[in-house]
C-alpha cells in the first residue's frame, strides 16, 4: 500500500543521517537503521516460524479467517493511530464498540441495514465528540477524560440493552459474514479504512496538522493552526470507527453484548505502537500500523492454532507490549545520541 | 514616546500601554510603540525589559492585562496567532517553532497548505519552496527533517514560512543570537530586501550594531516601559547603553562588599579550568577564593547559566578541570556529585528547579539536610524543627507561616527559603542563577545581605545576575562572558565593577 511516504514524521523517508567517512559512525548508521525497522524484521520472523509450526497458515482459509477476525481491530487501531500521533490517548473505544454494537442489533429489528449501520457510525461519533468536548473544552487530561468516559459509554450500553444480550434480525449478516469474489466484507472495509486513514495521514491538510499538534502544540499554535479543532477530529474519527468496528463484530455473531470490547483499548494501542509510531506523539506513520496488526494477527493465529490457552496469550501480549515500548525507548535515545555526537 | 501621531496610516503598527504580568511578576508596565510601514523598528533594552513580552503580545502570543493594539489602524488586542497571521502579521521567535519531526518543506507551508479537492499538492508546494529558497538565498533539501537542521537553517525556514504567508509585518525576536557573522549578514541582507519590497519588521536584538546599521527607528525598553524612541540616526551606542540603564543605581541597595579584601595570593577555593559545554561555553577558567564573592554578567545565552549548571554537575556533557579546596577530581556530571564536592546551586527557576512547591516551607528547607537529622534513616523531626525556625528567624521568615506550603509565599520568600536550606547545608561552594529576579526591592536587599552572610562565613559565593546594580554592589570580582568565552574582568577596588563597562563588554561580541 501507497500510503508510506508521510512527508510528515516519517522517518523512513529522509535517509539515515548524512554519511560521514568514520566506520564508528557508518556502523552505528546501519545499527540504526536496523532499529528502526525492527519491527519489520520481527514480523519476517514471525511469519517464517508461523509458516513452519502451522503448514496451513498460508490457506486461503485461514487466511480469509484471519482478516474477518481482524477487521474490528484493524479499524479502530487506524483511529487510534491518529489519536496517538496527534498526542492524545483513548481508552474509551471499548466502550464505544459495545455501544456500536448494541446500537446496530438494536435498530436492526425497525429498519433496513444501511439505516442501522448509519445510526451506529452517528452514535460512535457522538460518543468521540463527547471525548472531544472533555478534552479540548474542559482541558481534561485524555487518559483520564477516556477513563472516565469508558465506564460512561458502557454504561449506557448495558442500560440501552437492559444488561441483556441483544439478538440480531435476521438478514442482516453481510457485515460480518459477506464475501466479495472470495474476500470477507469485513476485510476489505479494514483494508479500505486502513488505506484511507494513511492517506488522510500523509496527503491532507488534516494529517500534516495531526503531526504538527502532536509534535508541538504550542508550536503549532504559533504557526496559526486551529489546534484544538485538530486535537478534537482525532477523537471523533477514532470514535467513529469503534462503532464501526462494533456494528462489523455484531452483524458476524448475530448477537450484541456491551461488554464485547473492554479489552479492546489494550489491544489498538499495542498494535499502534508495536509498528513503532511513537507514544508521544508528532512521529510514526499507518504504515507502522499495518506491521504492528499483522505482529498481533499472526500471533493470535499462531496461539489459536495451537490451541494454546487464553490466559498464556495474555501473558504474551503483556511481554510483546513491554518490548515494544521499552524498544521505542531504545530506539529514541539512540537517534538522540547519534545526533548530539 | 510617541504617541504624537494618532494618525493610523502612518504607523502600520501601534500599541498603547500594554501591560502584562506573569504571576506576581510584572513583565510589562507601561509600554507604547508605533511602527511606521516600511521600516525597521528595533527594540533594545537589558534582559527583562519587556521586549519579548510586547512583540509576543503583538504576534498575539499572550494576552496583555490592558492597553491596546492596533495594526493598520483595526485593534488587534487579544488576537489568536491565527488571526494575526491572516492579518499579514508573522512572527520569528527566539525559541524557533519548527517542528523537528517534520520536512522543511512541510515546516514551511504548515498552516498554509496547497491542496486541490482535499489533498495535499506537493509539487506545487515543492515549487514554491524552491523559488522561497533562491528568494532568501539557500538551499535546504526540502525532504530533510527540520530537526536535522542547522539553527540558521531552521531560522530560515521560518522566514520562508512568514514569506509563504504573504506577511506584511514581520516581528524578529532575537533573530541572530544563534547565529555566526556569515549567518548574520545573509539574515541582514534578506531584511534589507524585504523592506525594499516593503515588508514592515520589528526586531528584537542585544546587538546594538547591529541594531544601528539595520534599523530606522529605535524604542529603548527599561523594566518593562519603554522610555525613549526616535530615529536610529539620532542614537549613538553610548546613548543606547545610557538609555537601557536609566539612572544611577537605587539608594537601596547599599554596598554589600566584603569588609576585608580577599587575599588574592592564597589558594582559591574553587577552579574551573578550560570549561568545554560543547555549542555553549568555550573554554572559560575562573576561580574563587574562600569568602569572596564571584559575579558573572552577560546577556542571554552567553552561557552564564551554563556555566554555574556545569559546576552544580547538571551538564554532562561538560568538559573541563575542577579543582574545590585542593583536590582534583573528574568533572562532576550529576548534582549529587556535585554536592559531594560541597557545591549547591539556586537555580534561576526556582519554582520548576528549586522548590517542591506543594511542601511546607518547613520540609523544603529540610530536604536536603535530612541526613543531618537521621539516625538509622529515621528522621529525628524535633531537633530539625528547632534548627529550622532558627535559621527561618535568621532569614526573616515569619515562623508562623514555616508549615505552609511554599507556593503561597511571595517571590522573595520564595528565595529565602532556598537560601535557608543551603544555609543549614552550608555548602563550601554556594551557585546563585539570578537570585533577585522577580523580587521586589526590600526582599532584594535581605537576599544580597544573607549571600554575603554565607561568604563572611568561609563559603564561596558565585551569582550570575542580569541585574548590573546589583553587581556592582555586592560581588568583589565580576567576571563579564560572551558567547560562550570570559570575555573581562573586574575587580572592586582597582577599575572597579561599573555597570557601564560590563555591559559594554557584554555587547563586545
Amino acid at each position: 500500500m501507497n500510503v508510506e511516504t508521510g512527508a510528515a514524521g516519517d522517518a523512513a523517508s529522509t535517509p539515515p543521517a548524512p554519511q560521514t567517512r568514520s566506520a564508528t559512525s557508518r556502523v552505528r548508521g546501519v545499527a540504526q537503521v536496523a532499529l528502526r525497522y525492527g519491527m519489520i524484521w520481527a514480523l519476517i520472523i514471525l511469519l517464517v516460524v508461523a509458516r513452519l509450526v502451522y503448514p496451513t497458515f498460508l490457506s486461503i482459509d485461514n487466511l480469509r479467517n484471519v482478516m474477518s477476525q481482524n477487521a474490528p481491530v484493524a479499524i479502530i487501531a487506524v483511529g487510534m493511530t491518529l489519536v496517538i500521533i496527534c498526542g492524545g490517548f483513548d481508552l474509551s473505544v471499548g466502550s464505544i464498540y459495545g455501544l456500536g454494537a448494541v446500537t446496530f442489533a438494536t435498530v436492526s429489528s425497525h429498519a433496513s441495514p444501511t439505516i442501522a449501520l448509519l445510526v451506529t457510525l452517528l452514535v460512535g461519533c457522538l460518543a468521540g465528540l463527547v471525548n472531544a468536548l472533555i478534552i479540548t473544552q474542559l482541558k481534561v487530561n485524555p487518559f483520564v477524560a477516556t477513563l472516565a468516559t469508558s465506564s460512561g459509554f458502557l454504561g449506557l450500553a448495558y442500560m440501552a440493552s437492559n444488561n441483556n444480550p441483544v439478538n440480531l434480525a435476521p438478514g442482516f449478516d453481510t457485515l460480518g459474514l459477506g464475501q466479495l469474489g472470495g474476500i470477507p466484507i469485513s476485510g476489505l472495509i479494514a483494508i479500505g479504512v486502513l488505506v484511507g486513514g494513511g492517506v488522510a495521514l500523509s496527503r491532507t491538510i488534516l494529517g500534516q496538522n495531526i503531526y504538527a499538534v502532536g509534535g508541538s502544540a504550542e508550536a503549532a499554535r504559533l504557526a496559526g493552526l486551529r489546534v484544538q479543532l485538530v486535537r478534537g477530529s482525532t477523537y471523533l474519527i477514532v470514535g467513529t470507527l469503534s462503532g464501526l468496528a462494533g456494528a462489523i463484530d455484531c452483524s458476524k455473531l448475530g448477537v450484541a453484548q456491551a461488554d464485547t470490547g473492554q479489552d479492546l483499548p489494550l489491544v489498538a494501542i499495542t498494535v499502534v505502537i508495536l509498528g513503532g509510531t511513537a507514544l508521544l506523539g508528532g512521529e510514526g506513520a499507518m504504515w507502522r500500523t499495518v506491521i504492528g496488526l499483522l505482529i498481533v494477527a499472526t500471533l493470535t493465529n499462531l496461539f489459536d492454532s495451537l490451541a494454546i490457552n487464553t490466559s498464556v496469550q495474555l501473558v504474551v501480549q503483556c511481554a510483546v507490549l513491554v518490548t515494544a515500548v521499552s524498544f521505542d525507548h531504545l530506539v529514541r535515545s539512540a537517534s538522540v545520541a547519534s545526533r548530539k555526537s | 514616546m510617541s504617541d504624537r501621531s494618532s494618525s493610523p496610516t502612518e504607523h502600520l503598527v501601534r500599541a498603547v500601554a500594554l501591560r502584562k504580568a506573569f504571576g506576581g511578576i510584572v513583565a510589562l508596565k507601561s509600554a507604547n510603540l508605533a511602527v511606521r510601514a516600511g521600516t525597521i523598528h528595533a527594540l533594545v533594552g537589558e534582559n527583562g525589559a519587556g521586549k519579548s513580552t510586547a512583540l509576543g503580545a503583538i504576534a498575539g502570543r499572550l494576552r496583555v492585562d490592558s492597553g491596546s493594539i492596533f495594526v493598520g489602524g483595526t485593534e488587534t488586542t487579544g488576537i489568536s496567532p491565527r488571526a494575526a497571521q491572516s492579518l499579514g502579521v508573522a512572527a520569528i521567535y527566539q525559541e524557533l517553532t519548527i517542528l523537528p519531526k517534520m520536512s522543511a518543506c512541510a515546516n514551511v507551508f504548515l498552516g498554509q497548505e496547497a491542496v486541490r479537492g482535499g489533498f495535499l499538492e506537493r509539487s506545487v508546494m515543492f515549487d514554491r519552496y524552491r523559488a522561497l529558497c533562491q528568494r532568501v538565498g539557500v538551499s535546504i533539501p526540502p525532504g530533510v527533517k527540520a530537526g536535522d537542521l542547522s539553527v540558521a537553517d531552521q531560522q530560515m525556514l521560518e522566514i520562508m514560512r512568514a514569506l509563504a504567508s504573504g506577511a506584511r509585518i514581520i516581528l524578529f525576536d532575537e533573530p541572530t543570537s544563534s547565529l555566526v557573522n556569515a549567518e548574520r549578514e545573509t539574515l541582514f541582507r534578506i531584511m534589507r530586501e524585504l523592506r525594499t519590497s516593503g515588508v514592515t519588521m520589528v526586531l528584537v536584538s542585544h546587538n546594538l550594531n547591529e541594531v544601528l546599521s539595520i534599523s530606522d527607528d529605535i524604542t529603548v525598553f527599561r523594566n518593562g516601559e519603554s522610555t525613549q524612541t526616535g530615529p536610529t540616526s539620532q542614537w549613538t551606542r553610548d546613548a543606547l547603553l545610557a538609555a537601557m540603564l536609566g539612572k544611577a543605581a537605587p539608594d537601596l541597595l547599599a554596598s554589600h562588599r566584603a569588609s576585608d579584601p580577599v587575599d588574592a595570593q592564597a589558594q582559591p577555593l574553587i577552579r574551573v579550568d578550560d570549561l568545554h559545554v560543547p555549542g555553549i561555553l568555550q573554554g572559560v577558567s575562573i576561580q574563587a577564593h574562600r569568602g569572596e564573592i564571584l559575579g558573572v554578567a552577560g546577556l542571554v545565552g552567553s552561557g552564564r547559566t551554563t556555566l554555574l549548571r556545569a559546576i552544580a554537575g547538571l551538564e554532562p556533557s561538560a568538559r573541563g578541570s575542577l579543582v574545590v579546596d585542593g583536590v582534583v577530581g573528574r568533572w562532576p556530571t550529576t548534582a549529587r556529585q556535585s554536592r559531594r564536592l560541597g557545591i549547591a546551586l539556586i537555580p534561576e527557576d526556582r519554582k520548576g528547579q528549586g522548590l517542591l512547591m506543594h511542601m511546607s516551607s518547613r520540609e523544603n528547607i529540610g530536604i536536603s539536610n535530612l541526613a543531618r537529622y537521621s539516625r538509622a534513616g529515621f528522621v529525628r523531626r524535633s531537633k530539625m524543627k528547632r534548627e529550622i525556625r532558627d535559621v527561618a528567624q535568621e532569614f526573616e521568615l515569619d515562623p508562623s507561616r514555616l508549615e505552609q506550603p511554599v507556593r503561597n509565599l511571595s517571590g522573595g520568600n520564595q528565595q529565602k527559603v532556598l537560601l535557608a536550606r543551603w544555609h543549614l547545608a552550608q555548602p563550601e561552594v554556594l551557585l546563585a542563577d539570578e537570585p533577585t529576579r522577580g523580587i521586589d526591592v526590600g526582599a532584594k536587599a535581605a537576599i544580597l545581605t544573607s549571600l554575603r552572610a554565607s561568604a563572611a562565613a568561609g563559603a564561596t559565593v558565585i551569582v550570575v545576575s542580569s541585574e548590573l546594580d546589583e553587581l556592582t554592589v555586592l560581588a568583589d570580582r565580576v567576571v563579564v562572558l560572551a558567547g560562550g568565552r570570559l570575555v573581562e574582568e573586574f575587580v572592586a577596588g582597582g577599575t572597579g565593577v561599573r555597570a557601564d563597562l560590563m555591559l559594554s563588554a557584554a555587547f563586545s561580541e
